[in-house]
Formats: structure tokens, sequence, C-alpha cells
């Protein structure tokens, strides 16, 4: 699946970008599945307004997104969900949690739309990320790394063949930085998915194959 | 997918008590909508005579040309000729006009010699479709010896209130009329024929001694063929006999009929818009009971908007969480509709055991207009609350 971006650029941020030369803005980019991009910005360059755009969550844009050449302006929200159910997945940097659900409520939400992934292995990643014990706590009462692993997982529970990361490791320690990107990668694999990641400072968590300045 | 969480996330914020107060608001509405509807029905069934037995009054009217100085003493002025009754047709509130054919030769009847009693009548006749309660054995072919007779309710009473009393004579009941049978003379000298009458039943529509059409046409053929047959009564079924236009083409064109059932009709009049307007705040009751119901909807749906807008940023379709709402509600609102309507049912059925004793024929299930009025507003009920929910999650 191809991730194609023509002359794109956010209408809000468009005087920064009509001012300062931009690796992604305004620019003609064609990304294969399989690679590996990480886009690197400072705060308030838009980095999560890219996210959204690329997700469907935003359309005050210009230029053209599309997802294997079906632009994503025309899209209808039956397609979307589609598209989001089975083709792209997403870690928001505010992690999104349903606050009233437990952690591993959070997650069977995301699984049972597509029921790809087994609960054994979900209970194995909770274990390889240090969350098993938290399975039955509310996300309200998680800590901020906690919560950002829950959704690391709900992210990887259904079929996907790109992975959009908005700073998915801002609140988490190397170790667990470390023990994260590695399922993360191991489930991209298993997947033969892209990724695109966005983060603040470069990074070397994942063996890319293009980084890009926003 | 899992309903059981779906359910915590979007209709956990419903709370019970609103539904509850939303459902029975629908539900009194659908009751009070459907009862309307079948107090309506119920009454134009028994004004309109569906059953043969009814005895509420009716839309039946009798009318005469009216004898005055300049008619007295002209039998033919008082009669109805074809043309009349044509255009007595398409007049105001009139739906259909029969003819009260009579007797063109004399008529004698003679009761056993224990009663001694004797004397001449005339009788008339009409389509069958006008008689309110026709009896079993109403009927009556050339050949047959036995004629059966039905007189007006009136004539009873006049009997046994006035006749009967001042001349300390018995009174007499419905069912011991009907057991006396009396000699019928028609014609006179070698032409007379005679025949057994009875009374085989009694008539509060019709003002007359009724026997079978057959009889009358059969003796105005025998004894006194070639006479003219101009009915001199007629029998009109109309709409609304009360209205302004209707009386006043009466008067116009000089006719008669009994203004104690024009007054009847002004009270029909009067129960019909009574009912009519209890429909009309029924409805509008039924109106509200839906809004409150769909006005629920929309406010659980808006307390589990930031829900919703995250279910369907993690790739949930929104027609299957439309389906998912649709799913969950409908069946309370068509629980409180068929509430509504078993509610309906047994009023209808009590309605039915009361009538029976007032002599009413009311049938003990209510009526079609009942159930489309049902099927209606729960086609209208499901139409908002699609609308409602596809509105809200798009």
């Amino acid at each position: 699946m191809q991730l194609a971006l023509q002359q794109v650029y956010a209408l809000p941020l468009k005087e920064k970008i009509l001012t300062h030369t931009s690796g992604m803005w305004m620019q003609d980019i064609a990304l294969e599945q399989g690679e590996y991009v990480f886009v690197q910005a400072p705060s308030g360059t838009g980095k999560t307004t890219l996210i959204h755009l690329l997700y469907g969550l935003r359309n005050d844009y210009e230029g053209n997104i599309s997802w294997d050449g079906k632009q994503l302006s025309a899209t209808d929200s039956e397609a979307l969900a589609a598209l989001r159910s089975k083709d792209v997945s997403v870690i928001f940097q505010d992690m999104r949690l349903f606050p009233e659900l437990t952690a591993l409520e959070n997650i069977e939400v995301k699984r049972t739309l597509t029921n790809t992934v087994d609960t054994t292995t979900i209970d194995g990643w909770m274990e390889r990320l240090g969350i098993a014990h938290k399975k039955q706590s509310l996300a309200a009462t998680l800590s901020y790394g906690e919560q950002q692993r829950v959704a690391i997982i709900r992210a990887l529970v259904q079929p996907y063949k790109w992975l959009l990361m908005d700073e998915p490791f801002s609140h988490l320690d190397n170790e667990n930085i470390y023990k994260a990107a590695e399922l993360i990668a191991e489930v991209t694999r298993q997947n033969n998915a892209g990724m695109l990641l966005a983060d603040l400072e470069d990074n070397n968590y994942f063996n890319y194959s293009r980084k890009i300045k926003l | 997918m899992s309903n059981a969480l779906l359910q915590k996330l979007l209709l956990r914020t419903g709370s019970r008590s609103r539904l509850w107060f939303s459902l029975c608001a629908l539900c009194v509405g659908t009751t009070l909508l459907l009862v309307s509807v079948a107090a309506w029905w119920n009454f134009k069934e028994l004004l309109e005579g569906k059953h043969d037995n009814d005895s509420l009054g009716s839309t039946f009217l009798t009318i005469g040309k009216k004898v005055t100085d300049q008619t007295m003493g002209d039998p033919k002025a008082t009669l109805f000729n074809t043309q009349e009754i044509e255009q007595l047709r398409t007049a105001p509130e009139v739906q259909e006009v029969g003819v009260l054919s009579s007797n063109r030769f004399p008529v004698y009847a003679t009761f056993s010699s224990s009663v001694g009693f004797a004397t001449e009548m005339f009788l008339e006749a009409v389509d069958d479709t006008y008689i309110d309660k026709k009896p079993a054995d109403w009927h009556w072919q050339e050949g047959d010896r036995y004629v059966p007779v039905i007189i007006s309710s009136d004539f009873l009473n006049l009997y046994n209130y006035g006749f009967a009393l001042s001349q300390g004579l018995p009174q007499l009941s419905e069912t011991s009329i009907k057991a006396v049978s009396f000699e019928l003379m028609i014609g006179r000298g070698e032409h007379a024929v005679k025949y057994q009458a009875h009374v085989a039943g009694f008539s509060d529509r019709i003002s007359s001694v009724l026997v079978p059409q057959s009889f009358i046409q059969y003796g105005n053929q025998l004894l006194a063929p070639g006479m003219t047959i101009a009915p001199s009564r007629l029998i009109v079924k109309a709409k609304d006999p009360s209205s302004r236009a209707f009386v006043q083409y009466l008067e116009e064109h000089g006719y008669t009929t009994n203004a104690e059932q024009l007054r009847w009709n002004k009270l029909r009049s009067v129960v019909e818009i009574v009912s009519g307007s209890t429909g009309l705040l029924a409805i509008l009751l039924m109106g509200i009971g839906a809004m409150v119901f769909v006005l629920f909807i929309e406010l659980t749906i808006a307390k589990a908007q930031a829900s919703l807008q995250l279910l369907l940023q993690l790739g949930y379709s929104p027609r299957y969480l439309r389906s998912y709402m649709q799913r969950h509600f409908v069946p309370y609102a068509i629980g409180a509709l068929v509430c509504g309507a078993v509610i309906t049912t047994g009023m209808q059925a009590g309605a039915a055991v009361w009538g029976k004793n007032l002599n009413l024929s009311l049938s003990t299930l209510p009526g079609w207009p009942v159930w489309a009025a049902l099927c209606l507003s729960l086609l209208l009920l499901l139409a908002m609350i699609r609308r409602a929910i596809s509105e809200a999650i798009s």
C-alpha cells in the first residue's frame, strides 16, 4: 500500500510553510509499504497535524493525500472506517484511551473489530511491556507511561499495512522504549507493513529507511 | 464486536429513570391515540348501522312531502316522482335514497276470536338494506302462506303506554307479540286472498308496518294492475342530517321528516367533534411522547459523544454504530407501542361487554383503523429514531 503526498500543507500552518523550507510540506512524496520513515520536527511545526491528516482525522489542508491511489479527501466515512480498521493503525500522542474502561478493555475494543489477534498473544505483549498487573485497572488510574504502553498494544491488535506513530515513547524510560520498540518492530515485520514515526529528536529506535525533517 | 463494551461506552450515560419516563409518555400517548381511534370507529359503526341490531339511532331519515292546504285532497301532490328521487340522491349530505313502496290494495287484519280485534290497515316495503333489525325469517315468495311483518317500536309504545292503559287492556312484551299470529286478508270480494301473518320484529328506524318487498309487489300486480305505484315516503341515508345545507334543502322542497332525528343528529355532530378533538389531542400527546423518547436518545448520544468519536477514530463503522444504537432503542419503542395496543384491546373488550348490556353490538377486538394507526405510529416513530441516530452518528 502506497502513501502519496502531493503539495500538501495544513491550512493553519500556511504562513510558516510558505516562509520556511520543509522536507514534507509542499512536496511530492511517495512512501512504499515496508518503508520505515522518521519525521523529525520541533514543537509546533505540525507533527501531530501531519499524523492526523494522514489518518483522515482532519481535512483542513491543501494538496492531495492518497492511500494506494485513493484520495483521502474523497473517501467516505465507511471507507475511512475500513482503512482505519484494516490498513492503517495509529498511536496517538495523547493516547486517547477510554478512561472508564480497564487497560484490557481498551485493547479489546480495538481487537474485537477484526479478531485477528488472540487474547493469549495480548497477555504476552502486556507481560513483555510490564503492564500485565494493570490489566484490570481503569485507564484513568494508570500513569502516563502505562497508558502509553496500553495505547501501543492497542495499535498492534489489528492488521495494518502502515503504522503511524506520534511521539509514541514520550512518557517511557529507555528500558521501556527498547521493549516497546522491539515489539512494534516485530509485529510490523509480521504484517509486512511500513511505519511513519514523528518525534522531536532524532533517534534510532527503528531501522529507518528514510528520515525527513518537517 | 463486544456489545458489552459498546454498551459500557455508549449507553451507560443514559439515566434509567429518564428512559422509563420517556417510555411511559410514549405508552400513554399511544394508548390515548389508539383509544380515541377505537372510540371513533365504534361510534361510526354504531351510527352507520353496520350491525343489523344497532339501536343507537342512525343517519337514516324517513322523508315525505308536507301536506298543506294546497295539496290536501290531491294524493299525487304528495307522491315522489322519479325526477325528484334522482334529485334527492345528489342533495347535500345524502348518501343513499331508498323507496318506501306502499300497498295499492285493501288490507284487512283479523286477530283471533279470543282477542276479537280486526282492522283495516296499510303496508309498506323497503329494500332490506334499510331495515335496522332484520329478522331471520324475513322473506316471502309467491305461494308462501306466512307473511312476516315488522312494526315500529313506537306503535308498541303507543299501545302499551296509551291505548292499553286507557282501555284496561294488558300490556304486551315484544316476545308475546311475536308469538301471536293473525289473519291478513288482501283484496276484496272474489279477489280476496287470505294469509297468516305474525310480527317478526320491531324497527326503531322506520315508523311503519313493513312487509317484504316481494309481497307488496305481488299484491300490487295482482290486485291493482296499472295503478300508479309512486312512493309517498323515502328513506334517506345522510352523512350529517343536521347540516344546515341538508335542512335547507328539505325546507326548500317542502319535504318533512322527524325533527327528533335531526336533533339526535345534532348531538351526533357534537359527539363527533368531541371525539375528533380528543383524537387531535391524542395525536399531540403521542407526538410529545415520541419527541421525549427521541430527545432521550439524542441526549444519550450527546453524553457519549467523546466515546463515540474515539470509536470512529479507532475504525468503527458509523453504519455499525448506528445499527447498534437502533437495535438498542427500537425494542423499547416497540414495547411501549405494543403496551398501548394491549391496553386499547383490553378497553375494547370491556366496551364490548358494556355495550352488550345496553344492546349495542360492539366488536371485542379493535377495528382495522386502530391497527392502521398503530402501524403508522410505529413507522413514524422508527423513522424519527432512525433520523435522530443518523444525524448524531455520521
